[in-house]
């Protein structure tokens, strides 16, 4: 098995204290770190997937996380601050007066494992904030606005509207939450939906590719 | 005409039920036991394990909050130093109102039921937010096994006293295992980390005269149901539509009972009416059956966010019982 290949395997077994070593033995083996970076990703597309088929877990989904941002963290010092690959700045957040985190952490956890740089507001995100930080955040090319109540289904619509008219471009809006249905997504003028964190990858990469 | 209670046994055993079960009217809750700090819409407080929950205003649920100043257990690998179990309340004064009440109920006619909440599970991720638990299961399991032993000593102490004081005949209890869609953890991390502490928690009441023990998860987790049996579980309260009702019932009935298959997020929201709930109420009665099964909103808890729906919801029931039986 390849240096990079163990890497794989070991991102998706989510062993943290291990990927950080095999990152530095692929890198001194003569890999690059984009193609190394380029394999992880791919291994949480496979991860996304399997959650979405529910043939594995929150937990798994989270360790295996946890393990790729500790093998992008020996590969940062590699890339120049403007060679490394990257589909730009996801803001996101759980709208206003809505406290839940964790289905939003996760959809974080996989934006950034494809590809992008997060900003995470965390939760209960007025629209006003969602608007400030993709003003004072460079490249920004997502908003990803999370729900779970049916009561903050109004906030939800206010913050994709008030992004939409806010007067900055260049972002596409995701949103997302069990409340949330794809024709509700599209009536409240949204980009993209997604129905778990697996498919929010996928969808958030087809929605900034174009 | 049966009683509540008896029609709730026919249901369950598989017997002659002489209408629908409605709801939650079989459980008498005696919501006056010593327990747990809860917040009241627009507040936050700190709860008796320095827990801090914040309910927004306008909005249906409290939640705890998890930022690093308010995280109670810092490191799992020290949950010793951080998770500090509060005394559970043995004072004839703390228990008068409850005793009092339990003692008014009519036993023939209604379960006096205990409200527990939160239960071992949820109170992993209350204490240390739900990223950090679900890794612990994988990071550091020894510890994690400690800390739910912990934790279920805790509910034992507190089961004894519940017993003790008002000789419950049904608990209610609650631990959410899962989204929607799916169980938050695999079958085989829930069979190692959280099915011994459930076999001993229901055990316990169950060999201490409690005959109805109701666990409540308003999600997906037909795939923990052979868990659910085996830790003694009569009726699972909360069954969402996803998880197949009807497959359910016809597999387990007989083995375990199902209250729920009307989603309270379907019709129970501000622009509710009745006639989406007699929809809701009619499809889950006609698609689940007499036996086994109580039609019942998901939400764990006999009201509703939003005022008139409870209600609304047993009044289609009521009518379905006079057209099915």
């Amino acid at each position: 098995m390849s240096k990079i290949e163990e890497v794989k395997a070991m991102v998706e077994a989510g062993k943290s204290k291990v990927v950080p070593g095999l990152v530095q033995e692929a890198l001194a083996e003569g890999n690059s770190a984009d193609s190394i970076l380029q394999a992880m990703i791919a291994t949480m597309g496979v991860i996304g997937d399997k959650f979405s088929a529910g043939e594995i877990f929150v937990p798994e989904m989270l360790v295996a996380a946890k393990a790729m941002a500790k093998g992008v963290d020996v590969l940062k010092p590699h890339f120049s601050a403007d060679s490394r690959p990257s589909l730009g700045t996801c803001v996101i957040g759980t709208v206003a007066g809505d406290l839940h985190d964790i289905g939003k952490n996760l959809v974080a956890m996989m934006i950034e494992s494809a590809g992008f740089d997060v900003v995470n507001l965390g939760v209960d995100v007025s629209a006003a904030k969602f608007v400030e930080a993709v003003k004072e955040n460079k490249n920004v090319t997502l908003v990803a606005c999370s729900g779970l109540l049916t009561t903050t289904m109004p906030a939800m619509k206010e913050t994709v509207q008030t992004l939409k008219s806010c007067g900055e471009t260049g972002f596409k809006v995701i949103v997302g939450g069990a409340p949330v249905s794809p024709e509700y997504a599209a009536s409240i003028g949204a980009d993209g939906f997604a129905p778990d964190a697996g498919s929010a990858a996928v969808k958030a990469v087809e929605l900034v590719k174009g | 005409m049966l009683t509540k209670r008896q029609n709730l046994m026919e249901t369950i055993k598989g017997g002659n039920p002489d209408r629908f079960v409605e709801q939650y009217e079989f459980m008498h809750f005696i919501m006056e036991v010593p327990g747990g700090t809860f917040p009241q819409p627009g507040q936050t407080i700190k709860n008796e394990w320095g827990i801090t929950f914040k309910w927004p205003e306008g909005q249906i649920g409290g939640f705890p909050v998890h930022d690093e100043e308010h995280k109670v257990l810092k490191d799992i690998t020290e949950w010793q130093k951080y998770v500090k179990a509060p005394a559970v309340k043995t004072s004839a004064e703390a228990w008068a109102p409850a005793i009092e009440h339990a003692n008014s109920v009519d036993r023939t006619e209604e379960f006096v039921t205990a409200f527990v909440a939160p239960g071992v599970f949820e109170m992993t991720h209350h204490l240390m937010s739900m990223e950090d638990a679900l890794m612990a299961l994988y990071e550091e399991p020894e510890k994690m096994h400690e800390l739910i032993d912990y934790l279920t000593e805790h509910e034992l102490a507190y089961a004894e006293e519940l017993i003790n004081r008002i000789h419950p005949d049904c608990i209610f209890h609650h631990d959410d295992w899962g989204s929607q869609k799916s169980s938050f953890i695999s079958p085989a991390m829930f069979e190692e980390f959280f099915l011994p502490a459930y076999k001993k928690i229901y055990g316990y009441y169950k060999a201490n005269g409690v005959e109805l023990i109701i666990h409540h998860s308003d999600s997906y987790a037909a795939n923990l149901v052979p868990f659910m049996i085996e830790m003694g579980v009569d009726i699972w309260q909360g069954v969402m539509t996803t998880n197949n009702t009807p497959e359910l019932v016809k597999k387990y009935g007989g083995q375990l009972s199902f209250m729920g298959d009307i989603d309270s997020g379907v019709v129970d929201f501000p622009a509710w009416t009745p006639e989406i709930a007699a929809k809701e109420v009619e499809r889950a009665c006609k698609n689940c059956g007499k036996l086994y099964f109580i039609p019942c909103q998901t939400q764990g808890g006999n009201w509703s966010s939003f005022p008139g729906v409870y209600d609304a919801i047993s009044a289609a029931i009521d009518k379905m019982s006079k057209e099915m039986f």
